[in-house]
Formats: C-alpha cells, sequence, structure tokens
C-alpha cells in the first residue's frame, strides 16, 4: 500500500506504545461499529426501514480511531459514512437506530436521511448530503473556537471524492491563514459512489493537498485501528494547542455499495478480496491477541454483550412511533414565526 | 435626533451591537483594514480588533459556511457579501447548511447569523455589480429575507436580525447608502421582522414594494396624488416570511394591486404575492394584479439607456396604475 514517504507511520512502534486500555476501547468501539453496521445491512434487507443504507464497513478504523478519547464539546463534523464516529463519540445506540429508522425519538424527529447520524449533545453535526458541505461548516465551528479562546477541537471527515470540491479547498486554506484548531480526516477508500480516485485527482496521496494550505499533510495505513489513534491523537493534541490543523488521509475500502442499492460492480472481485483480508476489525484483533491483551473467549463474551446491547435497543426504537406528519411545519425557524400551515 | 444616511445606519447597528454583545464578529471581503468597498464597517477593525472584524481571503462557499459552524457554537457571525453578484459560490452552504440546519437537526443546532448583502442597481454598475437575486432566497423556506428602504429600517432591522434566533439574509441597497439621509433616536431601537411598513394611506390602489423600489412607488404615488388618485404604499422591508395580513388587508380596502420589484418579472416575489392575493382576497379585487419589474434579461445590462430600460421607475408604475383603475 502507498504510504506517503515524507512521515511514514510505523504501526508496529505505535500500536505498542498504547495503553492497554486505549488498545481495548479502540477495538471494543471498531466491533461495536462493526456489529451495528451489518445487523443495518440485514434490517434493511428485512425492509425493516424505508429508504437505503450507507455502509461503512471496511474502513471503520478511520473514524473509531481519531474519535476516541475526544471530549464531548469536540465537534465532529461527519459525512454520511462516520457510524464508527458517533458510537466512539458515545451517541447511544438507540439514537444511532431510531436516526435509521426516522423514528420521532430520532435526534432529527425523522427529518434528514437514515445515515445523517447527529446528536448535539455529544457534538455530532446532523449532516447535508452536499460532500465536502460540514468541512466548511467544521471549520467554522474551529474558527468559533478560536473566536471564543475555547481549547476544543474538530474533527472533519470526508471521502477522497470531497477533496475535488471547492468548498473543501476554501476550508482548508482558511484554516492554514488562521491555524484553526481542526483536524482533517480523508478517507480515502479508493471509490467515490463509481469513480476511482485516479479519476478524483492528479495525485497518489491526497494529503498532499495540504502543503498547498500550509500545514501538514500524512497518509497513514487506515485499516490499522493503532496507527490511525495515535497519528490522530498526535495532530488534535497539537491543534488543541492552537498550532494549527494538520490533514490525514487514511487508505481504506469500502466493501459493499455506495449505498445498499449499488451493487459496485464498477470495481474487481479481486480487489476487494485483496482489501478483505485488510479487514480493519482482524489486524485489530491479532495485534491484540498477540499481545495476549485479548482471547478468543473475551472476544465471545464482547460480541455477545455487544448484539444483546443492539437487539435491546433495536426492539426498542421499533416500538417507537414516527413523529406525527404536522412535525414536518416545526423547526423550519425558531418560535417567533410559525410556518403557513395547509389546510387538505 | 440625527441626520444618518442609510449606510450610516448599517455602520451604527453594527457597531452597537458588536459593543453590546461580545459574540457578535464580522468577515467579509475587505472589511478590515479597507473598512468595506462602501465603507459600511468603516473604524471597527480599530475599535475591535483582527479577531472579531476578519478580512477573509476571496471565499464566498466559506464566508457563509464558516459562519454557519461559528454560529452553531455559540457565536453570532454578520458576514458581508461584497456584492450580490457574488454571492453563487456560497449557495450550497446558504441553501444547505444555514438555511437547514434547524430543520435537519430537528432543532438540536442552530443559525443565529446574518448575511449582509450589498446589492441592487440604478448605479451604472454593469451586468455583475447590480443584481440582487433575492427570489432565489425568498424560495427557500428557513431563510428570512429582509430589504430595508429606509436608514431607519437599516439600523433597525439589522440590529434585529444579529438579536434573533433565525439564519437572515440582509439585502442592502447600493443605491440607498447615502442618497436619503433621516433624523434617527440616539437611543437603541430595532425594527420588528416580519412586519411591513404602511407609508402613505390610500383609497384607490395599493402599490407593494421594498428596497429601492419602495422610493420608486412613493415618487409615483405622490405623482398620482396630483392627478386625483389616491394610492396606498406598503413597503414590505422583510421579503420572508412577508406580511401577508397588511398587504391583504390593504388590497381589500383599494381593491386594486400593482407590486413593484426591481429583480427580473418571471419567478420573482411579485408573482408569489400577486398569486397569494388571487388565492386569498380575489372577492375584492375589481382588476387583475399587475407588476412592474425588471426586465426578463439575465441581468441590468452596463449602458445608461438599457439600464433605463430594465429598472421600473415612477413613471412605469403610474402607467401600471392607470392601465387597472381603467380596466
Amino acid at each position: 500500500m502507498p504510504i506517503n514517504k515524507k512521515k511514514t507511520v510505523d504501526s508496529k512502534a505505535n500500536q505498542i506504545s498504547l495503553p492497554k486500555k486505549t488498545m481495548l476501547g479502540l477495538f471494543d468501539n471498531l466491533l461495536k461499529t462493526r456489529l451495528l453496521d451489518e445487523r443495518f445491512r440485514k434490517l434493511y434487507r428485512q425492509g425493516r426501514f424505508a429508504g437505503t443504507y450507507f455502509s461503512a464497513v471496511g474502513q471503520e478504523a478511520t473514524t473509531v480511531g481519531p474519535t476516541y478519547g475526544l471530549r464531548d464539546e469536540d465537534i465532529i463534523a461527519p459525512s454520511h459514512r462516520e457510524i464508527g464516529a458517533n458510537v466512539t463519540k458515545g451517541v447511544p445506540l438507540d439514537k444511532i437506530i431510531a436516526q435509521v429508522y426516522a423514528r420521532e425519538s430520532s435526534p432529527d424527529k425523522g427529518k434528514s436521511h437514515p445515515c445523517h447520524y447527529g446528536w448535539k449533545a455529544k457534538g455530532v453535526i446532523t449532516p447535508s448530503s452536499t460532500l465536502a458541505g460540514q468541512t466548511v461548516v467544521g471549520t467554522g465551528c474551529a474558527m468559533g473556537f478560536k473566536i471564543m479562546k475555547k481549547d476544543n477541537v474538530v474533527l472533519a471527515f470526508f471521502g477522497e471524492g470531497s477533496t475535488s470540491r471547492g468548498g473543501w479547498h476554501e476550508a482548508l486554506n482558511y484554516a492554514g491563514i488562521h491555524n484553526l484548531p481542526i483536524v482533517y480526516i480523508c478517507q480515502n477508500n479508493l471509490w467515490a459512489e463509481s469513480v476511482p480516485s485516479t479519476l478524483q485527482a492528479g495525485i497518489e496521496d491526497f494529503s498532499d493537498r495540504a502543503k498547498a494550505y500550509g500545514f501538514p499533510g500524512i497518509t497513514i495505513d487506515g485499516n490499522n485501528v493503532f496507527t490511525v489513534h495515535k497519528t490522530a491523537s498526535e495532530a488534535i493534541s497539537k491543534a488543541r494547542k492552537g498550532e494549527g490543523p494538520t490533514l490525514i488521509e487514511c487508505k481504506t475500502y469500502r466493501w459493499y455499495g455506495h449505498s445498499e442499492i449499488d451493487p459496485a460492480d464498477y470495481r474487481t472481485q479481486e480487489e476487494l478480496e485483496e482489501w478483505k483480508r485488510k479487514d480493519p476489525l482482524q489486524i485489530a484483533e491479532k495485534i491484540l491477541m498477540d499481545l495476549k491483551i485479548l482471547t478468543t473467549t473475551k472476544r465471545e463474551a464482547l460480541v455477545e454483550q455487544i448484539n444483546q446491547e443492539i437487539d435491546e435497543a433495536i426492539e426498542s426504537v421499533e416500538k417507537d412511533a414516527y413523529a406525527a406528519p404536522e412535525e414536518a411545519y416545526i423547526d423550519v425557524y425558531s418560535e417567533q414565526f410559525p410556518v403557513k400551515r395547509v389546510d387538505w | 435626533m440625527k441626520k444618518t444616511t442609510y449606510i450610516e445606519g448599517i455602520t451604527e447597528a453594527l457597531d452597537e451591537e458588536m459593543e453590546r454583545d461580545e459574540k457578535v464578529f464580522l468577515i467579509g471581503e475587505d472589511i478590515g483594514i479597507y473598512g468595506g468597498v462602501f465603507k459600511a464597517t468603516k473604524g471597527l477593525l480599530d475599535k475591535y480588533g483582527a479577531e472579531r472584524v476578519i478580512d477573509s481571503p476571496i471565499s464566498e462557499v466559506y464566508i457563509a459556511g464558516g459562519s454557519v459552524g461559528a454560529a452553531m457554537v455559540g457565536l453570532k457571525p454578520v458576514a458581508e457579501i461584497q456584492f450580490a453578484d457574488f454571492i453563487t459560490p456560497s449557495m450550497d452552504q446558504i441553501i444547505q447548511q444555514m438555511a437547514k440546519m434547524r430543520y435537519r437537526t430537528g432543532g438540536q443546532w442552530t443559525c443565529p447569523m446574518t448575511i449582509r448583502v450589498c446589492c441592487g442597481g440604478d448605479i451604472g454598475g454593469g451586468l455583475y455589480h447590480s443584481q440582487i437575486n433575492e427570489q432565489w432566497f425568498f424560495s427557500q423556506p428557513g431563510l428570512v429575507v429582509v430589504m430595508p428602504a429606509t436608514p431607519y429600517d437599516a439600523k433597525g432591522l439589522l440590529k434585529s436580525a444579529i438579536r434573533g434566533d433565525d439564519p437572515v439574509i440582509y439585502f442592502e441597497h447600493k443605491r440607498l447608502y447615502r442618497w436619503i439621509k433621516e433624523n434617527l433616536p440616539e437611543e437603541d431601537f430595532t425594527v420588528p421582522i416580519g412586519k411591513a411598513a404602511l407609508r402613505k394611506e390610500g383609497s384607490d390602489v395599493t402599490l407593494v414594494s421594498y428596497g429601492l423600489m419602495y422610493h420608486r412607488s412613493m415618487e409615483a404615488a405622490l405623482a398620482l396624488e396630483k392627478e386625483g388618485i389616491s394610492a396606498e404604499v406598503i413597503d414590505m422591508r422583510t421579503i420572508l416570511p412577508w406580511d401577508r395580513e397588511m398587504i391583504f388587508e390593504s388590497v381589500k380596502k383599494t381593491s386594486k394591486a400593482v407590486l413593484v420589484q426591481e429583480s427580473s418579472k418571471t419567478g420573482g416575489v411579485m408573482a408569489e404575492i400577486s398569486a397569494s392575493i388571487t388565492e386569498e382576497v380575489f372577492d375584492f379585487l375589481d382588476a387583475p394584479v399587475a407588476r412592474v419589474c425588471g426586465l426578463d434579461v439575465p441581468a441590468i445590462p452596463f449602458a445608461p439607456p438599457m439600464e433605463h430600460l430594465f429598472l421600473p421607475n415612477a413613471e412605469k408604475i403610474s402607467k401600471a396604475v392607470k392601465n387597472i383603475i381603467e380596466y
């Protein structure tokens, strides 16, 4: 896998330098994200919720790694494949599930979209679908923190495809000028829906883009959650100290289609198999077992416990009602400007 | 009381709100060192410093979207778009983030911010320095859209916009910046958003407009008065959400309406007002609703005779009034 020549991260050295508790915490969130994501795919096929579903299986380490250890007040500016950031930031499972099910109990009350997870209490912005949209907004949050002299940071997530958007460049340019407390996480999963990264940019490593904005760009193995966490944590503490932004490109891969209605027939089976051999969950498991931090028994117990949590949350959310249709009129404006209702 | 121009009203509102609330900050192109291309932010950098009066790079996407983010974490951004003509790059952030933030997050996150947009023709600005394009924002629920016509409203509406909890597009008309002066109270005042102003009472016809076109409508009304036609003149002030009650009540009284708008006619604000009058108070109408609008061409052309042809004026408005009175 191409790793940036300038700042190669030795994942072996890094994994060992992390505290045991951190490594287990990362694994726990990685596993929970995987089990929940695969469950959503199954539920979608059973017709248990409407619309479609955007799986992040294969690239979970890129969201779990950076998010682990953040404060509640730190902001996550996500796109649509950041289920791992939500799980790791501590958004409760029933909130995440209610979002997919569009229930009244969902943080957005069922208004936005199945995978537009967000919860203000944990600092996750409910995203829009316009790619790189939240990169701009997240940079604005970082500007706000700097103006208010708060030491909170922002994590902005996006795919390599989003880096082709003009707004993305305006945001990073601004962050570079003002040394904003933000870390940009590029999940380069090689495919922007059906367009390969070679048709997205004339560079191999998307972290090269940071050079133009005067802050460091690092390319790392996005499938090793410990490497991702270590690299992102360093960038986050730097940002928190007022030492400016970092762009981290995580090389990774999404196993399934852009959404569940996409058969992903634009890529080869060989490519998929090659990446499945680099499964972030198995990589993490192997490292932990080699270090004798995890055993098969412990892993099985963890799977059982998480599945039970997921079962309970699903059962509870499926009993929740949709919001009344008139909810459509609410939250257009503040209460000062009620929306005119139709009489049919 | 002191004589104040429209642009001085804007500067005073910014200054007083920044003084009043440290969460208010400004961001835009040339607004700091230069004090704004029209000098609306003159002196504010020296007074409040570079953290609160930010000279942005030429980045309209960021000016809008960065302000959205800052508003979400508790600040009160007032962004400036130097010319309405240059707002197009910001549209994604305005439409998909600013207008929908409260809605799409189920009311968890809000976007209390203001974008000041310098706009309008009749200044020889040419194709790319004369546009308003208010209809694009008017058709996006979630946004508040205002356009003051007087120094009093310029100051009072901007203060309301900054103090409010909703995202506001505040159009300020360049032709009005230094044209009219008005005695403004020394003490603090605001102008409520969502309320039109009844500028002149009349019985024969209702003239509805906003911005520069309010002044053209008033000129027409005064000229018509001499010919024995009594026109009621409403200055909308807030375009979205608009004051339905005042407009409907007036039309019920006069039974005739002429709607005046500087931007192109098709799909404009007055198309909606006209349709709503027809839906709500049709029985009171004695004549079809008339519209006097900018031409349906891409924007206001540069050469003076073409700009003159494009723009509504008192003469064109009077003619439209006489046409429906004779109906």
